[in-house]
């Protein structure tokens, strides 16, 4: 008694109406710039590209998700950042570190920081920063100037 | 009839599929692929480039490869949306060939018409149930492939993929496969191939104490002759399906490496982003675009009035947007007086009402609906309404498309990529072998995604640049332009005889899509009805939703029921079961879901009990719902739901799938509402189109009943059609006030 038949129809109809019509063209084009231009002027807010510490903090944002580095604020889920560079890994107070990061013995260089962002799970395999890894080198430059600056 | 309700069919369907499979392997160039090794550079057609991976690897069939180092990959036609389609259809695959689980990947299977997939197609076309002859059979599977072909049915929806693809392919793909691989075995051991046994990738025989990883005959298996009728597992032997085998894609989404559409980036070019705006009216258009503010917004590439939409490209999303918001448009005037919900209701009230006892178009005519109506002891009556729904997947509709040289690669969240390709082809005047698809994970379908319209948005932005943009559609953007679940209204009689039997069902309602029989409560003993359609004008455009019409018509039909039932002073579940006497899988499940809440024990105060019975996608399904309605406002404190599926692959994915329609539903139950004012929807984002909360999310119990049935039915949607009516029924329990319209939330305001 189901009416198979209709089914069909409706079946098919589905099948054959989603395939579009010719688009048109745009009714009106304003071509500001190309991509990758330098725009007439910048845009504000925007970090110096010959000032790496700028540029490094706002390349921070993407790991302010779980670190702070603001003097004295305290550890979220990753440690507090502030004054890393030059000091001992696994070593910010009241931070409860992976057992590799604990025994790891680095000193937090610009050279390991360095080394450590590019593949943190290769650099200190069972670390608990699971994300973080910043493959482009000159961004990872920025971001390690950027902690470099951040001392008492 | 259903189709559950009719094994007599079951034996032809599982043949008709077999050999199908073959010849859709034909069709398909897989027999060409058998004993080439899919390496860069060989001359494997098409398919081999497609699908190929690293060194080593051989191609066995179009659907799966066995590499050096023992690792079985399934190439699944179907896409991944968080329903485990990927998942469990490998493992299927894998048991079939008796593979180690550990060892299978999954892969993707490319936009290429080797992969329509002709069973679903089938399923869509004529739901398995033509009593075609045999003779007709090659003829048959020969339409079908090439109906999928035409159609571009590479689809994933209709809650189809492991009762479709999984039965008829990747099982078939995999015993395949292995009788392929000890064919090899016993060749090169000289012995006989009974005597050869397979479990977890390796090949043994006892006798000689001979064994070998599948690896190691996997390009002497190719050589092999592809068996035309591979013998399947009887279910006493399965090993893998009916487990909980661990879902291979959620390691990647616990960890955050999996990538969805949203995530493409074009590898090696300056990515640039877009915002779109739609008309805000249905069939609106662009009159006028002042865009002279926008202009000089930091950022801004570009400037789009397309005509149908306004775009801005940008350097980055955020940027994208904010122009597009500093852009004042005039927009031309609509052509339908529909200019807030009441018109449209009132547009299916009039329907209703032209229609009367008899009119509109007869969908289902049993016994004599009229002359027992005029017969009935009691006559009841009730109208229902639901409203308009967005999909509002978390993902929101995107697209990233390169157009350059009269070809155009799009990457793009899809149930449908062969469509989304012809779909942008067509956009862009080239042909759809120019336009390479890349279709990743979806961060939601729920129907939305079968569509293409923001596809060609894209291609067509993407035409206008020249170079990659990634379009990305705002939360605001996605609620209120897209495609919606239909605003539908359903008006019911009901005629009881002297014993409270119910034996005259007069129902009209105004939409009807897909599936046929969503409309029908064929499993209950009614004798005499009528139902029809009165077709009425709709306002937003159509998308089908998780369950499709079963989504209202589950709502209409059950809350109904449960008003006889009042009317005869009976309990709601004995009503029910002594309507089930000619439905004994439907009995049992309704029983089990009662025995589950303890249905015969009295609520606490303030709460009451709801129950409802559907069968959607093939899956029979009845939910219990206990609300606490104890502070005025209802809060569903527990789901109970029994399932006949016939037989759950992987009872822990099948659950996974039950509470997801069951939390869906919910949501749209309680609140899901998308209303007009001036023609366009008033609602825009989760502040005032709101979904289920944790701290709302009832308890939910499953419970599968496992027929070890050769026909299946689906999981991604069967859960959802029973829950509204469930809740409503068991707010009519707690307070005795019945809820005729959804969204419930507006009546306890």
């Amino acid at each position: 008694m189901q009416p198979t038949a209709a089914f069909a129809m409706t079946g098919l109809a589905l099948l054959l109406s989603a395939c579009g019509s010719r688009a048109e063209a745009p009714v009106e084009q304003i071509v500001v710039r190309q991509p990758g231009a330098v725009a007439a002027s910048a845009p504000v807010g925007a970090p110096d590209a010959g000032d790496p510490v700028a540029a490094g903090k706002v390349a921070f944002a993407a790991c302010a998700a779980c670190h702070s580095a603001a003097p004295g604020a305290a550890s979220g889920i990753g440690p507090n950042l502030h004054g890393v560079v030059g000091r001992a890994a696994g070593s910010a107070p009241g931070f409860s570190y992976s057992p590799a990061i604990s025994k790891s013995g680095i000193t937090w260089t610009e050279r390991e920081l360095d080394t450590f962002l590019a593949n943190p799970a290769a650099k200190v395999p069972g670390t608990s920063m699971a994300a973080g890894q910043v493959t482009d080198a000159p961004r990872r430059a920025a971001i390690i100037a950027y902690l470099a600056s951040l001392k008492d | 009839m259903n189709e559950i309700a009719k094994p007599a069919q079951r034996s032809r369907a599982a043949k008709w599929s077999r050999r199908g499979f073959i010849g859709a392997g034909v069709l398909a160039g897989g027999t060409l692929l058998i004993g080439v090794a899919v390496r860069p550079g060989n001359p494997v057609g098409k398919l081999g480039s497609l699908v190929a991976g690293g060194q080593g690897e051989q191609l066995i069939n179009s659907w799966l490869k066995i590499d050096a180092d023992n690792i079985v990959t399934a190439i699944v036609p179907h896409c991944e949306m968080g329903q485990g389609a990927h998942s469990v259809l490998a493992q299927m695959l894998a048991d079939e060939l008796d593979a180690d689980w550990s060892l299978v990947r999954v892969m993707q299977a490319p936009a290429d018409g080797s992969y329509v997939v002709t069973d679903t197609i089938r399923g869509f076309v004529a739901q398995g149930t033509l009593g075609a002859p045999d003779w007709l059979e090659p003829t048959w599977n020969g339409l079908f492939t090439r109906i999928g072909r035409l159609a571009d049915g590479m689809i994933t929806g209709g809650s189809s993929s492991v009762r479709t693809t999984g039965q008829h392919t990747m099982r078939i793909a995999g015993a395949a496969a292995r009788q392929m691989l000890v064919g090899a075995a016993a060749r090169a051991w000289g012995v006989p191939a009974a005597e050869i046994t397979t479990a977890g990738s390796v090949l043994s025989h006892k006798a000689s104490g001979r064994s070998a990883p599948y690896a190691r005959f996997a390009a002497a298996a190719a050589e092999e002759d592809m068996p035309q009728t591979p013998a399947l597992k009887a279910p006493g032997d399965y090993r893998l399906m009916g487990t909980d085998a661990p879902r291979t894609d959620i390691p990647a989404k616990v960890n955050g490496t999996a990538s969805f559409g949203i995530d493409a980036v074009v590898t090696g070019q300056t990515m640039t982003y877009a915002a779109v705006r739609r008309a805000p009216v249905p069939g609106t258009r662009v009159a006028k675009m002042d865009a002279s503010a926008a202009k000089a917004m930091p950022g801004v590439l570009q400037i789009l009035n397309m005509g149908d939409f306004l775009a801005v490209v940008a350097d980055s999303y955020w940027q994208a947007q904010q122009a597009l918001n500093a852009i004042t448009a005039e927009y031309t005037a609509p052509e339908s007086s529909i200019r807030s919900s009441q018109d449209q209701f009132a547009r299916f009230s009039a329907a209703l009402d032209e229609a009367g006892e008899a009119g509109g178009k007869e969908v289902i005519a049993l016994g004599d609906a009229k002359g027992a109506m005029a017969g009935a002891a009691r006559k009841i009556s009730a109208d229902y309404q639901v409203p308009y729904l967005a999909h509002a997947p978390l993902e929101p509709m995107n697209a990233t498309v390169w157009v350059r040289d009269g070809k155009c690669e799009i990457w793009t969240s899809t149930q449908v990529p062969l469509m989304a390709r012809s779909a942008a082809a067509k956009a862009l005047d080239i042909s759809a072998d120019d336009v390479t698809m890349h279709h990743p994970l979806l961060g939601g379908g729920f129907g939305r995604r079968l569509e293409v319209d923001y596809v060609i948005m894209a291609a067509r932005i993407g035409q206008a640049t020249g170079y990659p943009v990634k379009m990305i559609w705002s939360r605001e953007e996605d609620t209120q332009k897209g495609l919606f679940r239909c605003a539908d209204m359903s008006r019911f009689t009901g005629g009881l005889d002297a014993r409270g039997r119910l034996v005259a069902y007069n129902n009209v309602f105004t939409q009807r899509n897909d599936p046929a029989d969503a409309c029908d409560c064929a499993f209950y003993d009614i004798p005499n009805k009528s139902i029809r359609v009165a077709e009425a004008e709709l306002h937003l455009p159509f998308a089908a939703f998780r369950s499709v019409d079963h989504s209202q018509q589950a709502f209409f039909i059950e809350s109904f029921i449960d008003e006889a039932a009042q009317a005869a002073g009976r309990d709601p579940l004995e009503f029910r079961l002594a309507m089930l006497g000619q439905s004994p899988r439907h009995k049992a499940v309704l029983e089990k879901a009662a025995a589950m809440a303890g249905w015969s024990t009295r609520p606490a105060a303030g709460r009451g009990r709801g129950i409802a019975l559907t069968e959607s996608f093939g899956t029979i399904v009845a939910e219990v719902v206990e609300v606490d309605m104890s502070s005025g406002k209802p809060r569903a404190t527990n789901v109970w739901c029994a399932a006949d599926p016939g037989f759950a692959m992987n009872p822990d994915g099948f659950r996974n799938q039950m509470e997801g329609g069951i939390v869906f539903g919910l949501t749209a139950a309680l609140y899901g509402e998308i209303s007009l004012r001036d023609g366009a929807v008033e609602q825009g984002n989760f502040h005032d189109y709101k979904l289920l909360r944790m701290d709302e999310c009832p308890a939910i119990a499953v419970e599968i009943i496992n027929g070890k049935h050769e026909k299946l039915g689906g999981a991604g949607e069967p859960g959802l059609p029973p829950v509204a009516p469930a809740l409503a029924n068991a707010i009519f329990a707690a307070t005795a006030k019945r809820i005729r319209a959804l969204p419930i939330s507006k009546h306890f305001a």
